[in-house]
Order: C-alpha cells, then sequence, then structure tokens
C-alpha cells in the first residue's frame, strides 16, 4: 500500500471516529426532537357525564390528534413531533378525575394536558393546574366561581352567564317581549344562570311571571309547566341539563304550552336535540349556542373535519369551544415550544383568531367573543343574536 | 391443631394491624404519586367498610346511609375549614354526623331488613336536598369552593388514623359486653331483649359509631374535590360500595373489609384504565359469585374452602364424563333391566 492511501485511509478513519463522537453527542437532542409530545387527559366514557363529554369534547381532542399527526405531527417551535394522547377513563367521578391529573402532572409528567368535562371536575383540578403549571384551556366549564379564583393557568372558553343572558334578554327586549317564566336546574349552574338573568331583567320591561327551581335528578315537569302555561307568558326560559331540557319540551309540548320564544340550555345545541324532537318539533327553539358553519370558514373545514373523522356531528355551543381552544394551544406550542409557563403568558397576553372569531382573556374569562342566542331553523342551529354574529333572521316559534 | 386463647387473638390482631399501618405510614415515601393517592381512596374504604361492618354486619340491620353520613362530614369541611383547625373540623364533621345518626336511629331503628335498608337510603335523599333547600335560601348559591386545603400529607395521615382507629374500635369492641350485645341483636333481638339488653340504646349507640367514622371520613376527604355540591358528597355510589366492599370481604369478619377494600381499590384502578366498561360488570358478577359460593367473604377463605371446591368440580367433570360416554344411560338402562328382571322372580 503506497504511503499516500495509508495517509487517506487514516484520515477517512479520523472522519468517520469525528463523525461517530459528532453523531453521539447530537443523538439524544435529535431523538428528543422526534419523540412525540405527550398529553394526558382523562375523560368519562362512562357514568353521567358521558352524554356531554363524547359529544362536546373528547372526538374534538382525537380529531385533533389525528390532523396534527397526518401533517406530521405538533408544530413545536418548527420541528414536527407526533402527538401521544395519554388518556383513561374518569367514571364521571371528581375524586378519580383529581387523582389521574395527579398522577399525569405530578408522576407522569406529560408535556402538555386537557382539561376533563364538565364545571364541577375542572373546578376540582383548577388549583392542581395551577400548583404544577400546566395552562389549561377549558372548553366545558361555566361558572363565574371559577374565574373569580383567579387562577393563572386557567382560561375559560364559555361565555359566562352574564353576557350570554345580556345576550338574550337583549332578543326579548328587541322582539317587544313582557312578561317571561323562568325554571332552573337547582346547582351552581342554574342559580348562576338565574341571577344572571334578574339582572338583566331590571329595567328592561320585562316582567318575570314564575320563578321555580327543580332538583337535577327531576322526573317530571308538568305540574311546572301547567301552571306556566295558564300564567300565558310571552317567553319560556329554562336553564336546564341535556335530559330535562328534552324532558321539558317534550312536557310543553304534551301540555300544550306555546310561548312565542322558548329557550332553553344545555342540550338544545346536540344534534340529539332534533333526533329526538325531530327538525320539524324543534323548529324556532333557542338555547344556549354560539357558532355554526356559516360563523367562519375554519368553522365549515371542522365541522366536516369532524364529520368524516367522528362520523358524528359536532354540538353547535361547546364543540366550538373546545376546537378553539386547541387552536390556540396548537398556535401557542408553534411559537413558544412546550415551556408551560411561556405557553400560559402566550395565551394570557393575545388575541387569539380561532374558528369563534377573535377570542382574548381577561383573568380566566374569555372576553373575545360576544353572548349569543341559537335557534333551530330547518335543521340547523343558526345564531340569531347579537345581530352582528347571525348567521340567520330570529323566527317566531311556531307551535309544537 | 394449634388453638389461640382470646388473648393471644387479640395481640395477634394488633400486631397485624401495627404491620399494615407501618406499611401504610412508608408508602408515600417510596411510592408514586399516583398509588399514594389510589391508597388514600384504599383507606378511605378501609375506615367505611370496617366501620359499617362493625355495627351492620353483627346486628344485621343493612344500613344504606353511610353517604348520608360522608356527605355531612364533607358539607361541614366545606363550611368551617376557614375558620377552624383541620383537626377541629374533623371532629365536628364527625360530631354532627353522630348527632344525625342518634335522631335518625331512634326514628327508624325499630324497622328491620328491607324497610331499614329503604329508609336509611331515603335519609339520605332527604339531608341531600334538605342541604340544597338551605344553601339556596340561605346562602343564595349552591356549592362551595374550598381554596384554603391543608397539605396532601396531613389528608393522608388524618385519613390512615381513621382507618387504624377504626379497625382497632372493631377489634376491641369484639371484646366488650357492647360487642356481644350488637353480635345478640344479630342472632336474636328478641332473646337478647328478654335477657336483659336494652337492645334499643345498643342499636342506637352502634349506629352513631358508625356514622362517626363515616362523618370524620368524609370531613377528610372533602378537600380532595375544591368544589361540593350536594350532588357530588351525598353520592349514593359511596354507600353502596362500602355495603359492597364489606359484604365480599365478609361482613362479621375483622380483616374481610380491610383485604376487599384494598383488592377493590386496585381492581378499579387497573379495570378503568383498561377496561371502562367492565368495572361495574365485574363488580355485579364478584357479588353474585361471592354470595352462591363464599357467603362469608373472602376472609372466611380457607384451605378447606379450596378443597372443598376441587372435590366439588372433580365431582362434576367425573359425573359429565359419565354422562357424555353414555355410561350413565347405560347403568340406567341396567338398573331398569336388573329391576324388570326383579320384578318376575
Amino acid at each position: 500500500m503506497a504511503p499516500a492511501q495509508v495517509q487517506q485511509s487514516k484520515r477517512t478513519l479520523i472522519k468517520g471516529a469525528a463523525a461517530v463522537v459528532g453523531a453521539a453527542t447530537f443523538a439524544p437532542q435529535l431523538m428528543a426532537q422526534n419523540a412525540p409530545v405527550r398529553i394526558g387527559y382523562t375523560m368519562a366514557r362512562t357514568g353521567p357525564w358521558t352524554g356531554g363529554a363524547q359529544t362536546s369534547q373528547e372526538p374534538n381532542y382525537l380529531l385533533w390528534a389525528e390532523q396534527q399527526n397526518a401533517a406530521g405531527g405538533l408544530d413545536v417551535k418548527g420541528t414536527r413531533r407526533k402527538i401521544e394522547l395519554v388518556s383513561s377513563d374518569d367514571q364521571s367521578n371528581v375524586e378519580t378525575v383529581v387523582r389521574t391529573y395527579e398522577k399525569l402532572m405530578g408522576s407522569d409528567k406529560v408535556d402538555l394536558v386537557l382539561p376533563p368535562w364538565g364545571s364541577g371536575a375542572n373546578f376540582a383540578v383548577a388549583p392542581l393546574a395551577n400548583r404544577y403549571g400546566y395552562p389549561f384551556l377549558a372548553p366545558t366549564a361555566l361558572s363565574k366561581k371559577l374565574v373569580d379564583l383567579k387562577l393563572p393557568y386557567f382560561f375559560l372558553l364559555l361565555q359566562q352567564p352574564a353576557s350570554m343572558i345580556g345576550a338574550l334578554v337583549d332578543l326579548l327586549k328587541s322582539q317587544g317581549v313582557k312578561t317571561a317564566a323562568v325554571i332552573y336546574v337547582d346547582d351552581l349552574f342554574g342559580l348562576e344562570n338565574y341571577a344572571a338573568l334578574k339582572e338583566a331583567v331590571k329595567g328592561s320591561g320585562i316582567r318575570l311571571v314564575e320563578e321555580k327551581s327543580y332538583p337535577g335528578s327531576t322526573q317530571d315537569l308538568s305540574p311546572v309547566l301547567r301552571a306556566i302555561k295558564d300564567k300565558n307568558p310571552d317567553a319560556f326560559i329554562g336553564f336546564s341539563y341535556p335530559p330535562d331540557t328534552i324532558l321539558a319540551s317534550k312536557q310543553s309540548k304534551e301540555v300544550g304550552f306555546n310561548p312565542k320564544f322558548y329557550y332553553a340550555s344545555v342540550g338544545t345545541a346536540f344534534p340529539l336535540y332534533t333526533k329526538v324532537m325531530t327538525v320539524a318539533g324543534a323548529e324556532g327553539v333557542m338555547g344556549m349556542g354560539s357558532w355554526n358553519t356559516k360563523t367562519s370558514p375554519g368553522a365549515k373545514a371542522y365541522f366536516d373535519a369532524h364529520v368524516a373523522s367522528q362520523k358524528k356531528e359536532p354540538d353547535r355551543w361547546a364543540s366550538g369551544a373546545a376546537w378553539a381552544g386547541l387552536e390556540i394551544l396548537t398556535n401557542a406550542v408553534k411559537s413558544v415550544g412546550l415551556d408551560r409557563k411561556a405557553i400560559r403568558d402566550f395565551v394570557a397576553n393575545n388575541t387569539h383568531q380561532t374558528i369563534l372569531g377573535e377570542i382574548k382573556f381577561n383573568g380566566s374569562e374569555n372576553v373575545g367573543t360576544p353572548g349569543t342566542v341559537g335557534q333551530w331553523q330547518k335543521g340547523e342551529f343558526e345564531v340569531v343574536w347579537p345581530p352582528a354574529r347571525a348567521t340567520a333572521k330570529l323566527i317566531t316559534k311556531p307551535k309544537w | 391443631m394449634l388453638v389461640m386463647t382470646s388473648r393471644q387473638i387479640l395481640i395477634r390482631d394488633l400486631l397485624v394491624l401495627l404491620a399494615f399501618t407501618g406499611w401504610a405510614l412508608a408508602l408515600p415515601a417510596y411510592a408514586s404519586e399516583f398509588v399514594s393517592s389510589m391508597a388514600l381512596t384504599c383507606l378511605m374504604y378501609v375506615a367505611l367498610s370496617s366501620s359499617w361492618g362493625l355495627f351492620c354486619g353483627s346486628t344485621r340491620y343493612l344500613s344504606l346511609a353511610t353517604s348520608a353520613f360522608f356527605g355531612i362530614g364533607a358539607y361541614t369541611s366545606a363550611m368551617l375549614l376557614g375558620e377552624f383547625a383541620w383537626l377541629t373540623v374533623i371532629l365536628i364533621g364527625a360530631g354532627i354526623a353522630v348527632m344525625v345518626a342518634i335522631l335518625m336511629g331512634a326514628a327508624v331503628l325499630h324497622l328491620r331488613g328491607t324497610y331499614f335498608a329503604v329508609l336509611t337510603f331515603g335519609m339520605t335523599e332527604l339531608i341531600l336536598h334538605a342541604v340544597t333547600y338551605f344553601e339556596k335560601s340561605v346562602t343564595g348559591t349552591v356549592g362551595r369552593v374550598l381554596m384554603v386545603v391543608p397539605e396532601r400529607e396531613t389528608i393522608y395521615l388524618t385519613v390512615l388514623a381513621l382507618a387504624v382507629l377504626a379497625v382497632a374500635v372493631s377489634i376491641v369492641v369484639r371484646r366488650t359486653r357492647f360487642g356481644l350485645a350488637l353480635l345478640a341483636i344479630g342472632a336474636d333481638e328478641q332473646r337478647a331483649q328478654t335477657l336483659g339488653v336494652n337492645t334499643r340504646l345498643v342499636k342506637v349507640a352502634g349506629f352513631a359509631l358508625t356514622a362517626a367514622f363515616a362523618g370524620a371520613v368524609g370531613a377528610a376527604m372533602a378537600v380532595r374535590w375544591t368544589y361540593i355540591d350536594p350532588h357530588t358528597v351525598f353520592n349514593p355510589f359511596i354507600g353502596f360500595q362500602t355495603v359492597l366492599i364489606t359484604l365480599i370481604g365478609g361482613v362479621l369478619t375483622l380483616w374481610g373489609p380491610l383485604l376487599a377494600a384494598i383488592i377493590f381499590s386496585v381492581l378499579a384502578e387497573s379495570l378503568r384504565l383498561q377496561f371502562p366498561q367492565i368495572y361495574l360488570m365485574s363488580l355485579g358478577l364478584l357479588l353474585i359469585l361471592c354470595v352462591l359460593y363464599l357467603p362469608g367473604g373472602l376472609a372466611s377463605l380457607r384451605w378447606a374452602t379450596f378443597k372443598g371446591w376441587w372435590t366439588d368440580c372433580r365431582e362434576w367433570v367425573r359425573d359429565l364424563k359419565r354422562d357424555l360416554s353414555g355410561e350413565k344411560e347405560r347403568e340406567k338402562q341396567r338398573a331398569l333391566k336388573r329391576a324388570r328382571e326383579n320384578y318376575f322372580v
């Protein structure tokens, strides 16, 4: 072998060795960059919360992970990393929710967490989120008290009672409504909304002719509805959950109670509502709602993707909020990476473009999107108030 | 076979309890947060089911009021935590539960069987709606937020202490006249009365003792929720689960409820993560199997029980084999033939 060649091969060897050392130095970093982003949550798959959780929340998490992974992964400050969802059933049990989030944030140390279903569970994890420093963008929590806790890591996407009920009262006022009857479920949700209504009707010229609360497990509302029918109010307002929303609607029909404006709360915006009441039967029924496919091009794309991937329609209220939360989270991670403090600051200090429009937070409260009223019209839950966000004109409710 | 004297059994039980306590004390130090929080649930059910078994096991009064007392404790803690010290709050929780139990006991403890069970369940509902009504009309809102809560370690130690106390009380009460009176009521209430036991007093006292533990546990566990509303804390499932655990573990035994509480918690947790839908089904199945094949509960399992099952199984298989091979049929035919032949003899 010629000396030159020896020299050559030696050089190759050194080069190779340098490459190996170099690779060994950077490999862990490269590996870390390719490691999946672990995102944990619990969701009700059994127990009383299942219906709502599987309509408004979990399908969105699954769709989001699917979409991001199909695009090569979640964009973490320019690097695509796959999403790995770490999830379990919480059996609709607050204690289990607490226990599991402690595990996710304390022992498993997942990169990010997504919120559980419902106000009660969110109340329980909100202080935890703060202690461990995990930003929470909750789509299905609704309470002024939660806002009053002033937890820096907690953000509520749904509009709170004051703005939601303010919109309803404005709408009723604009229609010349003089009398209204209200029923509300006797828990935090019902009471807070009822309190907001009492506040909103002051000086509006609307008189409440009947105010009745009922226990959440109620099986029969017809006596109350009959009493209300006798007083013949222009509008009916129910602060209710899906089972009682449907119960009240069915029984109003049975007793022949036909006010010009019929408003109920959770469940009206669910596809389930038209399934049970039929499209014709739901015509003109109003409820809490905030979006549909006409709200924005993004909303249409989201709706179609949801139907294609999850084989069911999203609801027209909290589903949109859940998706908007995921959009905000995606953008935050894209801009600041997985540093959770930085994500929190990004969420708190920016105005976010989402399918629902501009969202921004004052403390924990979403003050970007206004309170809205929705109404079933020919099988679509149209936004009818405020006029600036309306996707259709308000109609007077035909008889049941 | 070794026969232990009562004193030796007492020492054995206390030693076992000491060992369990030491283990539970050491757990948070080496186990992950998740395991310790699971242990907390486990300890909660140990306290609930041991104290439940103490009264309901020996007197055979099936009480479904556990969730009522638990909820009372929880609500007390939600209302008073800001104003009193932690231990005071727990004591007050237990105290209020005892008062309610005495009232409730005086009203319904003369009823037996189904009536008693249904009434205690109804009482829970009554208290739930009473609390809701009180909150609505007095404070104007339902649900309370607990912001000032003690450290996790404090909660763990408190529930551990309650669990140990519940088992210790069970150990001791069994050896007192009071415990014997409870057992006598379970065996034959009228005879006990004839023999001079003040059954009414004993029953109310026993019921109140159970309630004290449930109330204290409720007060201690409430802080895990942050937000308390009547429907969460007066959750009937807590009462049902306590009954199930005690029945499956063995109502009359000392260690059955403790054992079953541990098994349950581990089972519930692993099933929840793997097969969420199966948990309740397996619970039901376990109960049915227990009632059919192990009426004394898990704690009554002995080597002889397994041997008994094994013999039964073999017997059954042998029988099945004979049946399938046609041997049984042939035997029957032969017997018939013999009978016919004998007839003519």
